[in-house]
């Protein structure tokens, strides 16, 4: 840079005084590596009329002919610095330096570990600005990820406020570990970031969340996935489902920035009309009709045979019919016709919901700053689920002198969500309930609460429950409070050789309070299920009053890390970067339960249980406390060697060790390593000569992850416990019963990615595609075991998978005028995951996945109904048979088949895994205004749904979708759908359906999952700054955006959305409507 | 400058780096490798806190116990109804199973600890010897409890050619085990038996830890096995042996007895089962059966049933830790004299029987019964001595393994309309195995082993 100032300063002062016609040439040489000659760099001539200009040859050589009025040259090439030669008098002959533009391909991507020029980069990683214009706006960090990376596919199964989002990259690598990937904030991974099993999920009150939630997404400014090995390897075994790294914003050089942003959110009412729920008139009438059918399951359920059974003529109407009754009860029931109990309007609502964020940032030469404060509302559609978001953000980084600048940052957040408490079953969840609650159900008598007797769970208990009272006596709350504090330095010992290091501190924790007065059907449950017999007869054990329980629970971990990274260049065009170091990260978790009953939450006072024995005392602790603490120590290197920046050739190698208990020091550690390397054809002087040509590289590597399951030890390990044998005398147990396995081995996946980066036409068509195969083997999961070993299951290697697939990205420019720019964003993912080898349990039914993905779902073929309404199934000869047939029943309705056999008679229907996911975003930017439309997909999967009835166990007390009228009845011959079947017309198929799992793994109830959602609808305007500036504003900028307005799918009638269809618990994905506000001063 | 920082961060690293050997070195809270004659101990008693309550359960088998639709709830009838009425070809789904894992859990433990005896620390020479005592009576015990469920009882079969259980000697969970004949389950029973004598220093244990084996156990396990053995002249002996340390019985003319089976009672020996849970206690109610046994005059049929109406009584024994008797002196009187009379010996059987008696019944009607008694031939004598082990032992998890052992009789039961039947020597005298072991294990039931 120095000599060109000089010689741009020295030409200043010598000015040409001639004018006429001459002939100017020169070559143009690549300004770092000094020899490389530039082949198509445009020359043109600044000055005079005209502009003349032409391209270097395939020696970077030119010559012009230009009149004297021309100053200067003006020389162009892509990724390099425009550079103005001024034409010296008399100087023909130029030798014209470019420096490469580092802006557009110094480009630098963020590893956690490393920042690493793409130039250089061997590995597959994918960035993401994270900006209202790309992600729209987004909630939390996960959200912002759908649909935007090739190759990461997401599921939100639950559409509830602050629920986490399913994240795969490149399929399921794992079986019975985490298949979740790593995050990372600004260099530092993060604990708590798994998101439990979408069983778990099912409960309204099971609000759960990961530590990612609580980062507020306004202060991210990059997001950065790490796919294939050679990316991940330096990360060692926590690393094997992928690293997404987040890299927060900080201040620029200049003057402050103060930033407000405010998002007010819409929320339209959920419209349970999807569901094709039975009204009061249809519940009526098909509770009528089966009163007089010979279909007995619960039968005094249901508001009907209620009226009936109170003015005794059960038996009157099954012989006589309607007619017969009487006229006040015919009047009794035709009463409940006309109520129509909206449960749309009891259960759901429409919600406004706020986001503020404040943030402050700058910076000098020496010092750079950034502080943000955010708050975020969000109340659920569902009536009683709050949710708030509190984030503190404060980060600093100083250049204390030369070679030492350190930085600090701290993170704070307190999230609190509050809910009412469901039932163990589930039945209580508000989007279940809706599905169950009866049309003609009133919840109020007046200012009483009507009990629903009608819906009760599995249990047949007289409970009482209604659900205003469950809303207004029960809470569900829990409160985060998550502190991230990031310190380093970086020391650089001289030019080439630099030590840096990080400590991190990561301190997370919640109090989760559930509570329930004593008027409400949680308490009611809690202590029926308490009761016990005593010489006086059976009650419960409970004192009166409500309970409250109480978990407290610590998470805190250190990270401390270091690094020395050598780089350096020798003889102009060999660069070496080395780089080594450890890191040491101990974590700690502490939880606290207590449970107290007889509570009442205004005077705050409990009532001592008095136990009947120690022996019940056992079934109810009052009070637990759990521990864990976990070390790691790992150390790591890395190697790259560029040459030309055409060739480069990288690898890493980490050794990761951690606190087994009981283990010796050596088998602690398993080497994970990495090598690659990457091919820059567009440098090749015979890439160079297609001008279209901007960019064209290979990558490829190749690397091993692994995993070990930290739970099996080769030890006989015990807990800890206090049990009573005989009265009186309590004494120290040790429980042992997880099976000690000395030959488990690591879980281990090979990785193999090839990669080819296009780009054209000036840089508006660019293209990524990726080809990756994993093989995972030494899959660890559950082996039933001999019982006479002692123990039922042990972990053992027993699976090998692989993962292969496609990841294609596209972005164009389509049209770029001065005023109108459109821009194209499609990346896809198409992944085929196949099990190679499972031990399939010898006394399984359900068929082993060997050949099949993992997601594989297995059914019974079917052929349409029998002259009875009962379903015909389709055998391997492809003839239809009833279930006795195809089962073999004996009469108990057992099949009589081996287990072998039982398995066969399923047939693989699809996976549940999508095929290809991905998303299309466009963005149309006019003058000041801008238009983005983004959409995500997934297709090809298949989801089992719950089916709409039983045929055996109806619960007529239960309302159903209109699927009931379709069935198979003598009034209705061409019914679709199975009759409501009577034990003693085939008593052996009747207990096939109605005891085991068979009517729901029936291929009718597997449905085809493809949808293709419109994620965000965006339409913003950015004010012209000379507007604003009177008023001291930088900049003002309106968006109004619609979020999830429109999806469309595989066919999804009698659901809420294809996204949720399999889970009839999940709260459906909000449409939302957002205006926001985005001001800089 | 550049080499002041190099040095201090060399000094930092080599540092930090030579302090993460042990940092790696963390034992987790509340988690434990046994290594300490404590730890030991405590993984022992975890075993005895969780033993199977089977020979609780097997009193459904009996005649002891009947169900109906007053007494037994719709939770129970489906936990145990098939069980009762021995329908054990397809009983429902629900149906509660006999033990199987967790027994040779106990086995395991058993084993672990004999494998590892040289490595316990912190424990004085006689406190280990008496650990691995207790190991080797656990290990008895249990194959024993495991043959008498499910193998043809030894007195009804060749021992040598018939199928037993398999036997678990080693503490490895890598095996693929397989059954052992009856006479070589035995075999290991009684070798383990002695081992055990010889490494057992306590002789009784204080209220409260009288859960544990003792050397008297050992005496009292020695007599039961070799009574299901039929071998009379051995079983006499070992339960003199045990007499000889322990023959005070509650005596119920006195006001201040307390139930035999109480684990404070002077009778008590071994207070690990409780035998009738509080949930087996209240599945159904002692059966006509069983009352009608007992005698004018015997104490035993109010201390132990509490009349409820004219034809409804209620079990008073069980319910709670504090009924917990798996052997008590009662049963050795009861042995002996069994003993005796098989083998002729009609005053040792006297001699036995009539202690008990007079602590039992009322002076007038033990007189009464003694008299009768002495009038009474052999096969007489052995039809009473065991009427009166039912009435004794009834409810403790005896009367199932006694007619099994003996003559297998017929026996009915009624439940609403339906009746039940096991004929003579039924095969249901015999428990399948359970069919979740047989699952996981399908080499199981391969018998005879080529």
């Amino acid at each position: 840079m120095k000599r060109i100032a000089f010689i741009f300063c020295g030409l200043l002062l010598i000015l040409p005084l001639l004018a006429q016609e001459r002939t100017v040439s020169g070559v143009v040489y690549d300004g770092e590596t000094e020899k490389e000659p530039l082949i198509g760099a445009t020359v043109s001539t600044v000055g005079g009329k005209g502009i003349k200009g032409m391209q270097t040859d395939e020696n970077g050589r030119f010559r012009l002919s230009v009149s004297s009025e021309v100053k200067s040259l003006l020389v162009r090439y892509l990724g390099y610095l425009p550079t103005t030669v001024k034409l010296q008098p008399g100087v023909q002959n130029y030798e014209i330096k470019l420096m490469p533009n580092n802006e557009v391909f110094g480009e630098v991507v963020v590893t956690g570990y490393q920042k690493i020029d793409r130039r250089k980069l061997t590995a597959s990683v994918a960035s993401l600005q994270v900006s209202d214009e790309v992600v729209g706006a987004v909630k939390s960090v996960d959200q912002a990820l759908v649909g935007q990376i090739a190759g990461l596919s997401t599921v939100s199964a639950n559409g509830a406020p602050g629920a986490p989002v399913k994240i795969r990259i490149r399929g399921t690598a794992s079986i019975s570990g985490t298949q979740e990937p790593l995050w990372v904030l600004d260099g530092m991974p993060l604990e708590g970031t798994d998101i439990p099993s979408m069983e778990d999920l099912k409960d309204i009150d099971n609000i759960y969340q990961t530590s990612i939630a609580g980062i507020n997404p306004s202060d991210i400014e990059n997001i950065t996935v790490l796919k294939d090995a050679a990316a991940t390897a330096i990360y060692g075994a926590r690393a094997a489902n992928g690293v997404i790294v987040i890299t927060t914003k900080k201040g620029k050089e200049g003057r402050p920035i103060v930033n407000f942003s405010s998002k007010i959110t819409l929320t339209p009412t959920t419209d349970i009309k999807r569901l094709n729920l039975l009204n009061a008139n249809e519940k009526v009438d098909l509770e009528l009709a089966l009163l007089s059918s010979d279909y007995k399951y619960r039968a005094n359920k249901g508001a009907v045979a209620r009226i009936l059974a109170e003015s005794g003529e059960t038996a009157t109407y099954a012989t006589g019919g309607w007619t017969a009754l009487s006229s006040a009860t015919q009047a009794r029931i035709d009463a409940l016709r006309g109520i129509n109990t909206d449960w749309n309007d009891v259960l759901f609502r429409s919600v406004i919901n706020q986001e503020y964020n404040v943030s402050l940032s700058g910076g000098s030469e020496r010092a750079s700053y950034y502080s943000s404060v955010g708050y975020h509302n969000q109340s659920g559609t569902v009536k009683g689920v709050e949710n708030n978001r509190f984030n503190l953000t404060l980060k600093g980084t100083y250049s204390l002198n030369k070679i030492l600048k350190v930085g600090a940052s701290v993170f704070a957040n307190q999230r609190e969500q509050e809910s009412f408490l469901a039932d163990m079953n589930g039945f209580t969840n508000p989007v279940y309930y809706s599905r169950l609650a009866n049309p003609y159900f009133q919840l109020l008598n007046g200012n009483a609460y009507n009990y629903d007797t009608n819906v009760q769970g599995k249990e047949d208990s007289s409970l009482d429950f209604n659900i205003l009272e469950e809303r207004n006596n029960t809470s569900n709350r829990r409160t985060d409070r998550a502190l991230m504090s990031i310190f380093d330095a970086e020391l650089k010992l001289n030019d080439f050789l630099k030590l840096t290091t990080q400590m991190g501190v990561q301190y997370d924790q919640y109090t989760l309070k559930k509570y329930a007065g004593h008027d409400s059907y949680a308490m009611r449950k809690e202590k029926l299920f308490a009761t016990f017999s005593f010489p006086d007869g059976k009650r419960s054990i409970l004192p009166d009053g409500g309970m409250h329980k109480v978990t407290e629970y610590h998470n805190k971990q250190w990270t401390w890390k270091a690094m020395l990274e050598f780089a350096r260049r020798f003889n102009q065009i060999h660069d070496l970067e080395l780089m080594g170091g450890t890191e040491v990260r101990r974590s700690e978790t502490e939880a606290i339960f207590s449970a107290a009953y007889g509570y009442d939450n205004r005077t705050l006072t409990t009532q001592p249980v008095l136990f009947p024995s120690e022996n019940i005392a056992e079934l109810y602790p009052l009070y637990k406390e759990t521990h864990q603490e976990n070390a790691f120590v790992s150390w790591f290197a890395t190697g790259s060697y560029t040459l030309s920046y055409r060739y480069t050739l990288g690898g890493s190698i980490r050794f990761d060790g951690s606190d087994v208990f009981g283990v010796a020091k050596k088998y602690r550690y398993l080497p994970l390593y990495s090598v690659s390397a990457l091919w820059r054809a567009a440098q090749e002087l015979f890439v160079k000569r297609l001008k279209w040509i901007n960019d064209l590289s290979f990558r490829a590597s190749y690397g091993l992850q692994g995993n070990i399951d930290k739970n099996t030890s080769p030890y006989l390990i015990g807990t800890f416990d206090r049990v009573t044998i005989l009265p009186g005398t309590p004494e120290k147990v040790i429980e042992a019963e997880n099976a000690p396995n000395p030959d488990l081995r690591w879980e281990k996946t090979k990785n193999i990615n090839l990669g080819l980066n296009l780009s054209v036409l000036d840089n508006a068509i660019t293209f990524t595609l990726d080809h990756y195969y994993r093989r995972s083997t030494d899959l660890i999961g559950m082996r039933m075991l001999p019982l006479e070993t002692g123990f039922s299951m042990t972990t053992i290697n027993w699976a090998s998978m692989e993962n292969r697939g496609w990841e294609i990205a596209i972005a164009t420019r389509n049209v770029k005028t001065k005023h109108f720019k459109w821009t194209t964003q499609l990346n896809l993912g198409f992944n085929t995951n196949k099990v190679l080898k499972e031990t399939v349990a010898e006394n399984s039914t359900y068929p082993g996945r060997e050949g099949y993905p993992i997601g594989a779902v297995f059914a019974y073929k079917t052929a349409g109904l029998d002259a009875q309404g009962y379903p015909l199934f389709v055998n391997a000869e492809g003839n239809a048979m009833t279930a006795t047939e195809f089962f073999k029943l004996n009469r108990h309705g057992a099949s009589t088949l081996t287990a072998e056999q039982q398995r066969a008679l399923y047939s693989y229907v699809g996976t549940t895994d999508p095929k290809c996911s991905g998303g299309f975003n466009n963005s149309f930017e006019y003058k000041n205004w801008q238009l983005h439309v983004n959409f995500m997909f997934n297709l090809g999967m298949k989801v089992r749904v719950v089916p709409s009835y039983s045929p055996t166990n109806y619960d007529r007390g239960l309302n159903t979708n209109r699927d009931i009228l379709n069935r198979r009845t003598p009034a209705n011959p061409a019914g679709l759908f199975p009759s409501l079947m009577v034990s003693t017309d085939r008593p052996a198929e009747y207990i096939r359906y109605s005891e085991y799992n068979l009517y729901s793994m029936l291929d009718t109830w597997v449905r085809d999952n493809n949808y293709l959602r419109l994620q965000s609808l965006r339409l913003a305007y950015k004010f012209e700054p000379s507007l604003l500036s009177k008023w001291g504003i930088s900049g003002l900028s309106v968006s109004l955006e619609g979020r999830n307005l429109w999806v469309t799918g595989s066919d999804y009638h009698n659901y809420l959305d294809p996204e949720t269809m399999g889970n009839p618990f999940a709260q459906p994905i909000p449409k939302s409507v957002i205006f926001g506000l985005n001001m800089n001063f | 400058m550049n080499t002041k920082y190099i040095m201090i961060v060399a000094i930092l690293v080599i540092g930090l780096l030579s302090g993460c050997d042990d940092f790696l070195d963390i034992t987790p809270t509340g988690k434990v490798i046994a290594k300490t004659g404590e730890e030991y101990r405590a993984l022992l008693t975890y075993e005895y806190k969780n033993f199977p309550e089977d020979r609780g359960l097997a009193t459904l088998r009996s005649d002891e116990m009947t169900l109906d639709k007053a007494s037994t709830n719709a939770e129970d009838y489906d936990s145990f109804f098939d069980i009762w009425s021995w329908n054990d070809d397809a009983p429902s789904a629900t149906t509660v199973s006999f033990g199987w894992r967790r027994y040779y859990h106990v086995i395991y433990i058993a084993n672990y600890i004999i494998t590892h005896q040289a490595d316990i620390t912190q424990a004085t020479a006689a406190e280990i010897s008496q650990l691995v005592g207790e190991a080797h009576m656990m290990r008895a015990y249990v194959h024993f409890l495991l043959v008498n469920l499910y193998a043809t009882p030894y007195t009804h079969c060749d021992p040598g050619t018939t199928r037993g259980i398999p036997v678990q000697l080693k503490a490895d969970i890598n095996q693929l085990p397989r059954s052992s004949s009856v006479e070589k389950v035995y075999e290991q029973v009684l070798a383990d038996i002695e081992t055990a004598r010889a490494h057992l220093n306590v002789k009784l244990w204080p209220k409260g830890y009288n859960y544990r084996f003792s050397t008297v156990a050992a005496d009292a396990l020695l007599a039961r096995v070799l009574l299901h053995m039929g071998r009379w002249d051995a079983a006499q002996a070992a339960a003199e042996a045990v007499l000889k340390e322990r023959s005070t019985l509650e005596n119920m003319n006195l006001g201040n007895s307390v139930l035999p089976c109480h684990y404070t009672s002077v009778e008590s020996i071994v207070a690990l089962e409780q035998v009738m849970t509080h949930v087996y206690k209240n599945i159904g109610i002692p059966s006509k059966e069983i009352l009608s046994l007992y005698r004018s005059g015997d104490m035993r049929k109010n201390k132990y049933y509490r009349q409820v109406t004219s034809s409804r009584s209620e079990l008073r024994k069980g319910g709670s830790n504090e009924y917990s008797c798996s052997f008590r002196t009662a049963e050795f009187y009861l042995t002996a004299a069994e003993a005796a009379a098989r083998l002729g010996r009609f005053e040792a059987a006297f001699n036995h029987l009539f202690p008990l008696i007079d602590h039992r019944y009322n002076t007038t009607a033990a007189a009464q019964y003694k008299t009768e008694l002495r009038g009474m031939n052999q096969e007489q004598l052995l039809v009473e001595i065991l009427a009166e082990r039912a009435r004794e032992l009834a409810f403790e998890g005896f009367r199932w393994f006694d007619l099994r052992r003996t003559s297998q009789p017929s026996l009915r039961k009624t439940y609403g309309e339906n009746t039940y039947q096991l004929s003579p020597a039924d095969a249901r005298y015999t428990l399948r195995f359970p069919s979740e072991a047989v699952e996981a294990n399908p080499g199981l039931e391969l018998w005879p082993l080529k």
